[in-house]
């Protein structure tokens, strides 16, 4: 495998940047709304609980109000996995989580509407609530849902290798509890939905923060039981997902709902708060782990226990499960992996998919105690992990495909970038260094909704002016997924990317996708742009061919400028091939498409589907830290980082990827967490949710390495969250060696921190008695 | 839920007397200077007012001014000018420390030194949305009857979690006080009272116009321990002011904020006078500190943490200023 170092070619801003930062761009709540009523939403101020009675009269009486719909207006259930839909939009008979959706009014204004949800009567019979997995998973814990013992939403048993001859052949096997608290997206924008109604013609369009325009559509469909065709929805500018807009959520239907009532438009703004109710993020996670390893470092077993608090509804939650396992393959070579995994209802807003999606808080375990292991076997942390690299290509035990593989030259970077040996051990009082690796997947290789049809489609149209325009159904969320398909159609056409125009998510328009989630846009939607500008680009070669009077396979064309042989006398330009290619065929519209391979759709144990990808990028990074031992305060001082992304299609957006996924780790390693009284959230506004703010923001070293993986779009693979999950461990490993001291729990808050130092010290003291006496 | 503000009236006047006038005129009327603190918690509903006396018109509310007396900042002072005064980061290197640690600097813009001083206590049941609140069938701070963090007891315990209080309460401030009877001059303590509820000793109508800080010759330092580096209260803050002759005490004032429903001055400090600074003094000061403060379960932070971090503080800033 050959890897290098992509720095050299600068990248290009992304195409919708300019209308960013002129504060052009229009997002969901900038959008004309005139004549639209005001949607707001009844919330449950009870954790969990029966509905005995809802009684909207006195609302319904209230000058102003046009209309209020409840539970009773929607017995469908939704959600994003077609065998996991326990949600209804609004609480039908009973309600598992504060700030549950219970009814909603639409109103002439905001004041009105919420004077109407102040006189709507609800009458609850209250029921015990569980808000930590313990409790719910009590024998005599009342069930969130009949149909699930032990509130348990799913458990997974995985067995790979012989894990007794496993740990048998080992020289060492340690094993430790992780604990990383539940975190939120706080993506900047919060969310909002505008939903128009026709009455005459019973059409409904919808414009909204999602990142799953398809799913929304179909969901939409479902609950307001329409037909598809009669449904457009379409997606603006969106600030940021990272996974909170990647499966349908209750207030998108709520709004819907509340414009067919009032047969109208309607607005609905969430407050942060609401915002941060809504949630579908990373769940509070208890981490059992235990590894055997050899004295050279080498792994032999590992086995490793997984309870995720999964909040009130299935949402992702079994897709997080099976990742969190799956995703202890695919990384190093480990002889026999075991995993157990515990998905937990409870009284909870429900958690979803988060950038990292399932696999940060395991590889946070699987970092931390092979360091602990390291420094006691006496290893370099560096010479552990290389002692247990994959040669690609290879499949793992449970099924995961490795075509390329460049996490040897990952770690060789960040340890020669930080000057890893020259200072590891030499480091002043109160500073250490720690380092981690992680990888991620570049799109699931099997669909959460299969039809059977592309995993990607692409549209291109090219007309009179010269101007190829790109239909994609993929969701740009920030992310600058418009940008890659004009790279990929341009790079493909070898025309410049202002030739490109490119229109995203909207259904009536663009082609279907399945969204952004999974990092699966550059990998596939990649593809599939390639392959459509391939068809545009015969087109034109034979009209060239046509027109210069030569075969088209002696037609050559770089730089926008067709030729017949390579310095050829005869030329045409752009321009001149597409007037001659619309004599022929008028506008012409062509499509590319991608499919991964059914060999890369992972294992055929139950659950296989889930952690399968075409490709997975590799990231290694190194954290230095200082560590307050009077107040437990940590300070990130600089942050090394390597990500193998295959290739890099935009280098200057990658880079900006990798600092993002690393803030996002540091993150939710440092300070970021929830926190519920008596289920109500304590933590729902970006003061109480500790966001690192730029005065934590460390100096980050971003590296890109490219391993060209054999399927990736030119070789590209995904990334932006493969680096995510190596910044916790990585920091803690180096708080470990700053001040001797483990953490358990992250975030690694200045009163964890300093719980953690005096606990510490006990133990010291203690252990000197023993000695002295 | 809703993040509306009520209707309310709102009058610009630009003399302190009109204030005091239109404030006494009508029940339920309010001064705002900056309003960060304010908007925020009538956003919440946890403040209402029928009319806003906005005091930034006031003449001369927004002077500093010094001579060898030492210096008088009006109330009306914003945090970032107080921040980049030279006289100020000059003589009082701490109060300039302390309000560039205060929320972020689109806050200290607008945001006041009257504001601050007057900001209202803080708690993790109090500062929450009207849905919230109701919820928990709201508190004794706020429409309730019981206290969610002592419901045993009953008085309020929010925090009072200002940065510049205590860093003036070391440095020996008095406050001038206008209400409808004229003006008076407190010690800067006597504007404050151990109730959450009720923690400033202000009369109906009653504002401060200005702080007084005398001439010092004492070395003064503010520190204060947050979850992250800015836009975070303290969860505990600690100013001293310490003066050394010939290697012992001669004054020593430690102010805490962060911990109690005020700020307020260690007491019994002065046993440390004629003493010099070495470990079995730090860990004096270490105990008085940890005996003295009362954090309660009102922010997210455990109770306990705070105590101890006001301790380390309290100790690492008599180190420094020692030079120990
Ligand atoms: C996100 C955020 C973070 C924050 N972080 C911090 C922080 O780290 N440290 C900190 O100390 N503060 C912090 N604050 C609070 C606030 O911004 C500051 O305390 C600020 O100095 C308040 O001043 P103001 O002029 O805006 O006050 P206002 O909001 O105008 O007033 C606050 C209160 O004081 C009263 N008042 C104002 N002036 C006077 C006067 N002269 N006499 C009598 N009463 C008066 C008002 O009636 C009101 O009750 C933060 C606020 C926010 C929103
Ligand atoms: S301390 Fe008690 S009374 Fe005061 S705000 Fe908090 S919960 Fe309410």
């Amino acid at each position: 495998m050959t890897a290098a170092f992509a720095s050299s070619r600068p990248g290009v801003p992304l195409i919708d940047g300019i209308d960013k930062v002129l504060g052009r761009a229009r997002y969901t709540a900038d959008l004309d709304r005139a004549g639209a009523l005001v949607g707001r939403i009844l919330r449950s101020p009870i954790a969990h609980g029966e509905i005995v009675r809802i009684d909207t009269a006195r609302a319904r009486a209230l000058d102003g109000v046009i209309a209020i719909v409840t539970g009773a207006d929607c017995d469908k259930t939704y959600g994003v996995l077609p065998i996991a839909m326990n949600e209804y939009p609004m609480a039908r008979d009973r309600v598992r989580y504060c700030g549950e959706p219970i009814a909603a009014v639409a109103a002439v204004d905001e004041e009105t509407a919420q004077r109407a949800l102040d006189l709507i009567d609800v009458e609850f019979r209250a029921l015990p609530a569980y808000f930590i997995s313990k409790d719910a998973r009590a024998p005599d814990a009342v069930l969130l849902h009949a149909n699930k013992p032990g509130n348990v939403e799913r458990e997974v048993h995985h067995d790979f290798g012989d894990i007794e001859a496993g740990f048998a052949a080992a020289d060492l096997v340690r094993e430790h509890r992780v604990s990383c608290a539940e975190i939120n997206h706080a993506q900047i924008e919060p969310h909002a939905c505008l939903a128009d109604f026709d009455p005459v013609t019973g059409r409904l369009t919808v414009q909204d923060v999602s990142q799953v325009v398809y799913y929304l559509h179909l969901m939409l469909a479902r609950c307001l039981d329409m037909d598809e065709s009669q449904i457009r929805v379409i997606k603006p500018f969106v600030g940021g997902g990272f996974g909170a807009r990647v499966e349908v959520l209750n207030f998108e239907i709520v709004t819907a709902l509340l414009a067919r009532a009032a047969g109208g438009r309607v607005f609905m703004q969430l407050t942060r708060e609401e915002t941060f109710i809504t949630h579908r993020a990373r769940p509070q996670t208890d981490v059992v782990l235990k590894l055997g390893m050899k004295k050279d470092g080498r792994f032999t077993a590992c086995a490793c226990e997984v309870t995720q608090r999964g909040g009130a509804y299935a949402g992702y939650g079994v897709v997080t499960i099976l990742y969190a396992g799956a995703l202890l393959q695919g990384l190093y070579d480990i002889p026999a992996v075991k995993y157990d995994g515990y998905r937990v209802y409870a009284n909870l807003p429900p958690c979803g998919a988060m950038r990292g999606h399932g696999g940060v808080n395991t590889r946070h375990a699987f970092e931390t105690l092979v360091d602990r292991m390291a420094r006691e076997l006496g290893l370099d942390p560096f010479a552990v992990r290389r002692a247990n690299l994959l040669h690609a290509p290879m499949q793992t035990m449970n099924g995961l495909m490795v075509q390329s593989y460049g996490l040897a030259e990952c770690l060789d970077v960040v340890e020669q970038a930080s000057g890893w040996k020259e200072r590891i051990g030499r480091m002043p009082p109160g500073k250490g260094l720690g380092m981690s690796c992680s990888h991620y997947v570049s799109g699931s290789a099997k669909p959460i909704h299969f039809t059977g049809e592309p995993h990607a489609v692409i549209h291109l149209k090219l007309d009179h002016d010269g101007g190829v325009t790109a239909l994609t159904g993929a969701a740009d969320i920030g992310q600058g997924s418009s940008t890659m398909v004009a790279i990929a159609v341009a790079e493909t056409l070898e025309v410049g990317i202002d030739r490109i125009r490119v229109i995203s998510s909207d259904t009536a328009v663009t082609p279907k996708d399945n969204g952004a989630y999974s990092s699966r846009i550059t990998f596939m939607v990649g593809n599939a742009a390639i392959d459509a500008a391939k068809n545009l680009k015969k087109i034109l070669i034979a009209a060239a061919a046509k027109k210069l009077e030569a075969h088209p396979d002696e037609i050559d064309c770089a730089g926008g400028i067709f030729r017949v042989g390579r310095g050829g006398q005869a030329m045409l330009s752009f321009k001149e091939v597409v007037a001659a290619a619309l004599v022929d065929e008028g506008a012409i519209s062509v499509k590319g498409s991608f499919t991964c391979p059914v060999e890369f759709q992972g294992g055929k144990h139950r659950g296989g589907a889930v952690g399968s990808t075409m490709g997975f990028s590799y990231g290694a990074q190194v954290v230095e830290t200082s560590v307050d031992e009077a107040t437990g305060m940590v300070t990130i001082d600089k942050v090394w980082v390597a990500l193998d992304c295959g290739h890099a299609i935009n280098p200057l957006a990658v880079k900006g990827q990798i600092e993002g996924q690393v803030w996002m780790g540091m993150g939710q390693a440092l300070c970021e967490e929830t926190r519920y009284l008596d289920g109500l959230p304590a933590h729902a506004s970006f003061l109480d949710y500790k966001m690192p703010t730029i005065v934590e923001s460390p100096h980050i070293e971003a590296f890109i390495v490219e391993s060209n993986d054999p399927n990736g779009p030119f070789g590209a693979k995904e990334a932006s969250e493969g680096a995510l999950a190596g910044f916790p461990p990585a920091m803690v490993n180096a708080i470990v060696n700053a001040i001797g001291v483990e953490l358990d729990e992250i975030p690694a808050t200045p009163d964890r921190v300093l719980e953690a130092i005096v606990q510490h010290q006990r133990k010291v003291k203690l252990a000197q008695k023993k000695a002295r006496s | 839920m809703s993040a509306r503000l009520s209707e309310f009236q709102l009058v610009q006047p630009a003399r302190i007397e009109d204030a005091i006038a239109a404030f006494v005129a009508k029940p339920g009327a309010r001064y705002v200077a900056g309003g960060t603190d304010l908007l925020v918690n009538m956003r919440r509903g946890i403040v209402s007012a029928d009319r806003l006396i906005d005091l930034s018109g006031v003449a001369g509310w927004g002077s500093i001014d010094a001579d060898a007396e030492g210096m008088t900042i009006g109330a009306g002072v914003t945090i970032a000018a107080l921040a980049r005064d030279p006289i100020v980061i000059s003589r009082y290197p701490a109060v300039a420390q302390a309000a560039t640690s205060i929320a972020g600097p689109g806050h200290r813009n607008v945001a006041t030194v009257g504001g601050n001083l007057c900001l209202d206590t803080r708690c993790i049941y109090y500062n929450q949305s009207e849905w919230w609140r109701k919820s928990n069938d709201y508190c004794l701070k706020n429409r309730g009857d019981t206290c969610h963090v002592a419901p045993q007891g009953k008085r309020c315990h929010a925090a009072f979690s200002g940065d510049l209080a205590p860093v003036f309460l070391a440095l020996g401030a008095s406050a001038e006080i206008a209400g409808v009877d004229g003006r008076r001059r407190v010690p800067l303590s006597d504007l404050y009272v151990e109730d959450g509820r009720a923690h400033l000793s202000l009369k109906p109508g009653e504002l401060v116009a200005s702080v007084h800080l005398p001439a010092v010759l004492a070395a003064c330092a503010y520190e204060k321990v947050r979850a992250r580096g800015a836009i975070d209260y303290p969860l505990a803050g600690v100013a001293v002011a310490l003066m050394i002759a010939g290697g012992k005490i001669v004054m020593l004032r430690i102010a805490l904020t962060g911990t109690n429903s005020r700020p307020f001055l260690l007491a019994d400090v002065d046993q440390f006078i004629g003493k010099s600074v070495d470990d079995a003094m730090l860990h004096g000061v270490d105990r008085l500190v940890q005996r003295q403060v009362q954090p309660m379960r009102t922010t997210l932070a455990a109770a306990h943490y705070r105590r101890l971090a006001a301790a380390a503080v309290a100790r690492r800033v008599v180190r420094r200023l020692a030079g120990a």
